[in-house]
């Protein structure tokens, strides 16, 4: 039995950081000047879950093996071209509802190692290049057996003062469709057997160049989500039995992003610093913060370690579970809509030459109540760590 | 998790953030490190992308200077 989340949207954010233009250069936008394909392999694995955590006598969790393809190639004087693909296969159990045990201590019941499922993901996009103005179109699709989605996205870049700051913007667009495994099904009457929902974002952004050595760049970003949000395969106990997990029909986010970047020229080395504040009509409230150091050794070898630490609130309606039902019927016990931090270490080798580039990464990453920048009066016993191992190489030509 | 590395960590950044204030003119010729890979703000797209869609499917949080991309119904 395949098990989907209904997680809506990542949509406006994922793919599109791979594309090649608009915000992600320091520097001005200009086209590709030469074609370049990458590859890359990713292992995710979280830990098993601590067996003071669960009823289940496995505590093993989630597996996605993930390959990933990009081509990015100049078309004439003025555009270029982007297509990602993305395949991937996941396997394992994840968390399905929250019991009280002794002392009313949470206990987390596991969905069983039932999940067993593929995501095909396609994303191409067009970009002109026109003096100062840029302007970019993105198409996407991604298809699993049970969720279906399409999302188109448009954005513009205007580079002004010498090409020494840039405004852009963008907005997206998402259609999502879930057939959630055994909806309504003998096994799982009071699953729905089909449901929809949409996502439109929009965001604003100033890259400023401030020497030779710095640039920064902040935006902030608008998003709304309207339909089934959800999650058909969870469960929630309410006064001594499980319920749908329940969730308002509507979501309204904002974000605040700067991503500032020096280059010191002694050390031949950059620093990355990133913060994101994040807050939504569900309550949530979230601080971002990362650093990397990038560190040229020499002969083509590079090597990153990299910090990121973030901290949520909870969602209104959220509990580990319910004494009696709420009076809005809103129920879910979803760790993700828990008040938590997360600390996630990384670290990145790369060695390049001839326009061949190849690289190795891995990440570890630590969720806890400890974490979190308030204090948490009752820890979600579903949060998850995990680790991620990366292989990639990239030609240039 | 040290509250007092957190607080170091974003002071540091605003901090850094702000000393770069004063805008200089930077002519092109002037911008050989600005261009290197390493200085762009998302070096490996590859990389980035995957990064961000662990960290939307496993949080509550999503949001940046970006949009298109693909929906999914992650675990």
């Amino acid at each position: 039995m395949a098990r989907r989340h209904a997680n809506a949207l990542l949509a406006l954010t994922s793919s599109a950081l791979a594309l090649p233009g608009i915000s992600s250069k320091s520097h001005a936008a200009s086209p590709a000047a030469e074609s370049q394909v990458d590859y890359r392999y990713s292992s995710y694995s979280e830990d098993d879950l601590s067996r003071s955590k669960t009823s289940n006598p496995d505590t093993r969790r989630y597996e996605i093996d993930t390959h990933q393809f990009r081509l990015v190639r100049p078309w004439g004087d003025e555009y270029d071209v982007t297509v990602d693909l993305l395949y991937e296969t996941m396997s394992g159990a994840s968390p399905w509802f929250i019991t009280p045990g002794a002392n009313n201590q949470p206990i987390q019941v596991m969905s069983g190692a039932t999940i067993d499922e593929t995501r095909i993901d396609m994303l191409a996009s067009l970009r002109r290049y026109y003096g100062n103005e840029t302007y970019g179109v993105s198409l996407g699709v991604s298809d699993e057996d049970d969720y279906q989605s399409i999302n188109l996205g448009v954005e513009a870049q205007w580079d002004i003062d010498e090409q020494q700051r840039s405004y852009s913007l963008g907005i997206g667009y998402s259609d999502d469709d879930l057939e959630p495994t055994d909806g309504a099904s003998a096994a799982f009457p009071d699953r729905i057997s089909d449901a929809s929902k949409d996502s439109l974002t929009a965001y604003a952004g100033v890259t400023q160049i401030i020497n030779a050595q710095t640039t920064v760049q902040s935006s902030i970003s608008f998003t709304r989500h309207d339909g089934f949000l959800s999650d058909p395969y969870k469960l929630a106990f309410v006064n001594g039995t499980t319920t749908n997990d329940s969730r308002p029909d509507g979501r309204e986010q904002f974000a605040w992003f700067t991503r500032f970047r020096h280059f010191f020229t002694n050390l031949r080395a950059a620093l990355h610093l990133d913060y994101r504040y994040f807050e939504d009509d569900w309550d949530i409230t979230s601080h971002t913060a990362e650093a990397a150091w990038y560190q040229n050794l020499g002969d083509g070898w590079q090597v990153v370690p990299s910090i990121r630490f973030y901290s949520q609130s909870q969602a209104f309606f959220y509990a580990p579970f319910y004494g009696q039902a709420r009076t809005d019927g809103f129920a879910s016990s979803d760790y993700r809509l828990s008040p938590y931090g997360a600390l996630s270490m990384r670290f990145k080798v790369s060695k390049a030459w001839a326009g061949w580039k190849l690289s190795m990464s891995w990440e570890e990453y630590d969720s806890d109540a400890g974490h979190a920048i308030g204090d948490v009066d009752v820890e979600n016993p579903g949060l998850v760590d995990f680790s991620v191992i990366s292989f990639g190489i990239s030609k240039r030509f | 998790m040290n509250k007092l590395a957190i607080v170091s960590l974003c002071m540091s950044f605003l901090v850094l953030a702000n000393s770069g204030c004063t805008v200089q003119p930077v002519k092109a010729w002037e911008r050989g490190d600005l261009a290197r890979s390493e200085m762009a703000f998302e070096p490996d797209a590859t990389e980035a992308g995957y990064r961000d869609h662990v960290y939307f499917s496993k949080e509550a949080s999503s949001g940046g200077a970006t949009v298109g991309g693909g929906g999914c119904g992650c675990n």
